[in-house]
């Protein structure tokens, strides 16, 4: 099949945008590298602290007029935004599938994803409304109303490059805050693009800007006494490391999500030909690199019958997936982001090869790659049987087309295993009993639940939760929660006399 | 090979709109007494690819990635457009129908296929079936 036309031509630089200009790093230049062929096709500076301090600078300038331009008139940039992420949806899709390597089914869905938090955004004129109530004694009146701080930090991570950062964005710039945007220099060029249109919508200079880089910049959001807040979606190390503790160092707010190692628990009353869809995309969709993959699969119950005629299945349909350029539109499953993680991915297979897991499937030396790319960057979906839960390819995240399948008697076990791993990001289900499923949901500690969804990812208006090992912080990303996240709560107590 | 993702589905399904709607414009040229009905079946053709193409891309489930939702073979639904030197208008019905036929086997057995993973795709796939049955009556009286 022909190839979707790929929009990052030539060899461009991914400039930071500061103060409403776009402006190249002066820091290290580094190259950005598309994993399926292995040919740049762009560069990235990796920023200096100067660069970040004076982001910081332009945003901070810019927060007390913003803040003082009415919510409607905010809305109305972000509206003219949404409009123009909408006109460039199908460019900015495949630009995540040029620089990313995920499907353009996948790139699409991280768009309408992202669109759809700006969306929520542009409701700030209802979202921000604070309470009131007259005579809380006599004559006297309360209310409570919701200010923004100012200049906040977004770090994005390179799973999704267009989606996360907009968790954050349009909430922080429609309550009244500016914002300074830090993309992962892997994949530099979906937030260019967004920048690119929130220029085109017209936004005042300093209120959204965009600085590349890598540590230098998160350290010098970290440190800075200006920056009011950061959300960050990353590696659970760098969250609990870095992030969390830089913050409370400093009495930033923060919103940080790690890393999960989700499980999938499979009932023996589940609609087989619905489930193991589900669990293609949630175990192999974006090459396993999301926080809310599958990772490993609980099969409850003892029927041999049930577990080998379900597993032939499962593995038939594995075997089957289609691995290649994500441009091609036949393609199910592209490469991971780089040699690194693909190494990571095989190692960390090996110790579970070690631990006593044996392979059904073997994806370390990928399948026929369509389009006959070169393999740097492939693999082919893994499945591992005789798993067991105190194995490291149960409790330590993977990131990578795997899937570890590990046999139960009871629900209850299954929960246990769930509830015994350090992440609890989103764990789910598969059953057509109402008892097993409610009984799931209320005892399974995970701040996402999926009740016969293999991906649970909450949309735009509802919080992305996330539990213990997966999040640091109190509020979330997206809908209200990010609302309360961006605004401190005056409360006002009246009496004339 | 069969068609399995979301993408290439719906393009696969843009190109039978297309090329039924296309029939249907050439119907009207050959049998004016019928122009209406024709160029009417042509514009619900193209309206019908911008319906699949909104549930598609506005609506999210667990899969929007869709790289796991369909297994259909396209030789199932070709259809010939060709119609004979002088056919009369109950010839041109009947390609017609057959046409019809191929297009709804199509939107059935995606609509089957996906029920688990698109949510609203399939949803639509079953409203547009419902419209064509009402064009199905129609064009079995022509002629």
């Amino acid at each position: 099949m022909a190839l979707l036309d790929e929009p990052i031509k030539g060899v461009p630089m991914a400039e930071n945008y500061i103060d409403g200009e776009w402006v190249e790093s002066k820091g290290e230049i580094i190259d950005v590298v598309n994993p399926v062929t292995y040919e740049t096709i762009g560069r990235v500076g990796i920023s200096t602290k100067e660069e970040i301090d004076s982001a910081v600078k332009a945003a901070d300038d810019a927060f007390d007029d913003w803040r003082r331009t009415p919510v409607v008139t905010r809305c109305r940039y972000l509206f003219r935004f949404r409009e123009l992420l909408e006109e460039n949806f199908e460019e900015l899709s495949r630009v995540q599938t040029q620089e990313h390597g995920k499907c353009i089914d996948e790139s699409r869905g991280e768009t309408r994803r992202g669109i759809e938090n700006v969306e929520v955004a542009c409701g700030m004129p209802t979202l921000m409304m604070g309470d009131s109530l007259e005579d809380i004694a006599s004559g006297i009146d309360e209310y409570l109303i919701r200010q923004p701080l100012g200049p906040f930090g977004v770090i994005g991570p390179f799973n999704f490059p267009f989606m996360i950062p907009l968790w954050s964005a349009p909430y922080a710039v429609a309550t009244g805050n500016t914002v300074i945007v830090k993309p992962s220099s892997e994949v530099p060029f979906s937030q260019t693009k967004i920048t690119e249109l929130v220029e085109e919508a017209g936004f005042p200079p300093g209120v959204w800007n965009m600085v590349h880089g890598g540590r230098t910049v998160v350290g010098g959001m970290l440190e800075h006494p200006d920056i009011q807040g950061i959300t960050f979606v990353g590696s659970t190390p760098v969250m609990r490391d870095v992030i969390y503790p830089g913050c409370g160092n400093t009495g930033k707010r923060c919103i940080a999500q790690g890393g999960a190692a989700n499980i999938l628990v499979i009932m023996p009353d589940c609609n087989v030909n619905a489930t193991i869809p589900g669990l293609m995309t949630s175990f192999f969709g974006n090459a396993g690199q999301r926080c809310l993959a599958g990772q490993t699969l609980v099969i409850v119950g003892d029927d041999n019958n049930f577990y080998n005629e379900f597993m032939e299945k499962v593995t038939e349909t594995t075997r089957n997936i289609r691995v290649g350029y994500g441009l091609d539109e036949s393609v199910q499953m592209g490469p991971v982001r780089d040699v690194k993680k693909k190494e990571s991915i095989l190692n960390k297979i090996e110790v579970g090869l070690k631990d006593g897991a044996t392979l059904r499937l073997d994806g370390r030396k990928p399948p026929e790659i369509i389009g006959g790319h070169p393999d740097t960057c492939f693999l082919g979906p893994t499945i591992m049987e005789n798993v067991s839960r105190e194995m490291s390819i149960v409790r330590e995240e993977i990131f990578g087309p795997t899937m570890g399948v590990i046999r139960v008697k009871t629900l209850e076990d299954a929960i246990e295993i769930c509830n015994e791993s350090p992440y609890h990001n989103g764990h789910a289900i598969f059953t057509s009993s109402g008892k097993a499923a409610r009984q799931f949901q209320y005892d399974v500690i995970s701040g996402n639940v999926g009740i016969n969804i293999g991906i649970v990812a909450p949309m735009a208006f509802f919080p992305f939760s996330g539990m213990a090992g997966s999040f640091m912080g109190v509020l979330h990303t997206q809908g209200k929660e990010a609302v309360r996240f961006f605004t401190e709560s005056k409360v006002c107590i009246h009496r004339w006399l | 090979m069969d068609l399995r993702t979301a993408s290439e589905t719906l393009s696969f399904l843009r190109e039978l709109e297309e090329k039924a709607a296309k029939f249907y414009e050439e119907l009207a040229e050959k049998f004016p007494g019928n122009k209406d009905d024709f160029l009417l079946c042509a514009k619900e053709n193209r309206k019908y690819n911008k319906q699949v193409q909104m549930a598609y891309q506005s609506v999210i489930s667990d899969a929007i990635e869709g790289g796991y939702a369909f297994s259909l073979e396209p030789d199932d639904y070709f259809f010939e457009t060709d119609l004979p030197e002088g056919a009369t208008l109950k010839e041109a019905a009947q390609k017609a129908l057959a046409v019809e036929e191929k297009i709804m086997n199509c939107y059935s057995d995606g609509a089957d296929q996906s029920d688990s993973l698109l949510a609203d795709v399939p949803r639509n796939f079953r409203m547009i079936l419902k419209k064509r049955k009402k064009r199905l009556e129609k064009l079995e009286t022509l002629g």
